[in-house]
């Protein structure tokens, strides 16, 4: 007779569990992939190559793989900062969007500005423009109690069309033969490159990371934040302020996302343009969700995850369609999720004793 | 602005409200249930690429029709295996299942790409009552899909209120452990809910490629996915409501395309932010009133649920 299995909780997370969900992923998408590929004809050991070449051969590969990780990164970041709250950030996608609308407003009227002075103001405004949308979804949360993950995907529809309003409409560059381009970005505008083609924005978010990862983790500020998280009643009777932290923290995880916007815009766009946030706010929830929201793990996430979108690019040279890189990160999605929940748990069948003490069960 | 757009503007309408108000029934359902799958739109992807592809190979609509439910119901599937038998967190699994769907669409479809479409699904000539003017044109002389919507509104809304296993499913959104001490399977409860969820995806998705726009394209869902998530919260959880939202962001959708043969200088782009704008100011609304009565949302939406943690 076959016996029911089920999830029991572990004592303990399996040690190291997290990079192996990850890596177990990985097994899994190159398996579906290899099948994938074999079935439409082509050689896997040599589309293999090609992807690990691409993303992670040689410093040019770096710098490409970095510059991708910088977006991914910060935007996973913004999601981590909310997550390590509870809350879910889902609205990365339009931050980064008004994050990048509101550089290349300073960018229009800093024209002449120095450089330095100019990527400062940008960046800063590019802040400000992806806290300003968190805002509404961040005080509609601390007064009223709106699920925020429903406001905030609702303004990435928004945030999306308002830039493509502006592209279409009052920001077309006159001297675009008509099409629907934002003008480029004055030439100082540019993010210095450190290598290859590499620029320094991987800088910013390396910084951006490690004050967020030791704000969350050793002050007092972050240590009242992950309370909050774990449980609404002890922050109450510990007397932090719920509402005020809320507000703060979505604001501060929509301006992160902004932040992620500017970076993109002056290190990779060069202009505004409909498709600048390409899916790095979603791929952002994937990678907090994959560092289980500690902003420390987040950057090696990102790395990895970039190096896994730019290998899938590359191949399409090779003739193989862009779909299957975009299925293959489905996979490596849904094996690093279900082996997440199996180091936290184990499956036990019909009839095993529950080894789990009962305090350990929530 | 005359007589003719005007009544193409109500029928495009009507069509775009059926295939929100399709994907919105199928979240709603997988929502009641107490799983949020943000996964609408890649599930209606799959659901219009298998329906186009069916459709070249078989030639036969219906086929087509069924082949992209089980499609769209096995896509779902995935989701709701890692989020109700794994327990994994909804958001980030639905997002994946987006991915997945789109990918798997442009993968399938990439050889069906502007290729004519096989077969279409034959507006229904309701005798003398598509003849009547203006009714008739709107509501008379649509695709088979617009009243399989309207049918299966009902169908929802009975089985939800009036059924045994309606109940269940309600009370398994609501209360897991307590569904489940009344003896009920959580599991098979939620899993069937997705499934059929992800049915009615595919059969929206389906109504795209056999009836609105016979061919298959990368990006053919346009987004529309998202729109349905945020129906289902516009119209409350009530399949009544979220039926007159959706002729609503229909309208908007159909009135997107037209602004210009109307004459009037309003940009489409922001037209188009509507229904996003329209859900936000209900969502406050809501949340103001539940200060008074209790909030519509399941309240079991978006936690997994396991025996052992009851």
């Amino acid at each position: 007779m076959m016996r029911r299995p089920r999830l029991d909780l572990r004592d303990q997370p399996l040690a190291g569990g997290q990079p192996l969900a990850f890596g177990i992923g990985l097994a899994v998408a190159l398996f579906v992939g290899t099948l994938l590929l074999l079935s439409a004809g082509h050689e896997p050991l040599k589309i293999y190559t090609r992807m690990f070449e691409a993303s992670l051969g040689d410093p040019d590969a770096w710098a490409v793989t970095l510059n991708r990780a910088v977006p991914l990164g910060l935007a996973g970041l913004a999601v981590a900062v909310a997550g390590s709250m509870g809350l879910w950030n889902i609205g990365a996608e339009g931050q980064i969007m008004t994050g990048a609308i509101a550089a290349s407003w300073v960018a229009r009227i800093g024209g002449e500005w120095p450089g330095l002075i100019l990527i400062i103001a940008m960046l800063i405004a590019a802040l400000g423009g992806g806290g300003l949308l968190a805002l509404g979804p961040a005080v509609a949360k601390a007064k009223l109690g709106v699920n925020e993950i429903i406001t905030t995907l609702m303004l990435n529809e928004v945030a999306i069309r308002l830039a493509q309003w502006l592209i279409h409409g009052p920001w077309k560059d006159p001297d675009a033969y008509n099409f629907p381009l934002a003008p480029m970005l004055p030439e100082q505008a540019h993010l210095p490159t450190l290598f290859s083609r590499a620029h320094c924005g991987i800088l910013i978010a390396a910084g951006v990371i490690v004050i967020s990862s030791v704000a969350v983790k050793y002050t007092a500020w972050g240590y009242e934040l992950r309370i909050a998280g774990s449980s609404e009643a002890t922050a109450r009777y510990s007397g932090i302020s719920l509402p005020h932290k809320v507000l703060t923290v979505l604001v501060l995880s929509g301006g992160i996302a902004g932040l992620a916007g500017g970076v993109e815009l002056t290190g990779t766009a060069d202009r505004l343009t409909e498709s600048l946030s390409n899916g790095f706010g979603f791929a952002g929830i994937i990678v907090a969700a994959l560092a289980l929201m500690r902003p420390s793990g987040v950057a090696v996430v990102a790395v990895l995850f970039g190096a896994v979108q730019i290998g899938g690019q590359s191949i399409q040279t090779l003739g193989v369609s862009s779909s299957v890189s975009t299925i293959l990160q489905a996979f490596v999605l849904f094996g690093a999720i279900g082996a997440g929940v199996l180091s936290r748990y184990r499956i036990l069948f019909e009839g095993d004793t529950h080894a789990v003490p009962e305090e350990v069960n929530k | 602005m005359n007589e003719a757009s005007l009544i193409g503007l109500f029928v495009a309408t009507v069509s775009f409200a059926a295939l929100l108000y399709l994907a919105a029934l199928g979240e709603l359902l997988s929502e009641k249930a107490g799983v949020l799958n943000l996964g609408v739109e890649g599930m209606m992807a799959i659901g219009a690429v298998t329906a186009f592809i069916a459709g070249v190979e078989l030639g036969n609509p219906w086929a087509a029709l069924a082949i992209a439910m089980m499609s769209g119901a096995a896509l779902a599937s995935v989701h709701g295996f890692f989020t109700v038998a794994l327990g994994a967190e909804q958001v980030v699994s639905g997002l994946s299942l987006t991915i997945l769907g789109l990918g798997l669409a442009a993968y399938l479809g990439k050889d069906y790409v502007g290729q004519p479409h096989g077969t279409e699904l034959v507006p229904v000539e309701w005798a003398g009552l598509s003849d009547i003017p203006w009714v008739g044109p709107i509501f008379f002389s649509q695709s088979p899909i617009v009243y399989i919507a309207i049918l299966m509104g009902v169908a929802v809304s009975v089985v939800l209120t009036n059924t045994r296993i309606g109940l269940a499913l309600r009370a398994s959104g609501e209360s897991a452990s307590s569904t489940d001490s009344a003896g009920h399977s959580v599991l098979g409860l939620r899993l069937s809910a997705v499934a059929a969820g992800g049915a009615l995806a595919g059969a929206s998705g389906a109504y795209l490629t056999l009836s609105l726009t016979p061919q298959w394209a990368e990006g053919l869902t346009a987004g529309r996915g998202w729109i349905a998530v945020a129906l289902v919260i516009f119209g409350a959880w009530k399949p009544g409501r979220v039926g007159w939202g959706a002729i609503l962001f229909g309208g908007t959708l159909a009135l997107k395309t037209r602004l210009q043969t109307f004459g009037v200088d309003f940009s489409p782009i922001i037209l188009s932010m509507l229904p996003y704008v329209l859900t936000l100011l209900i969502l406050l609304v809501i949340s103001v009133r539940s200060r008074k009565r209790p909030s519509p949302a399941p309240a079991g939406l978006g936690f997994p649920y396991r025996r052992e943690e009851r």
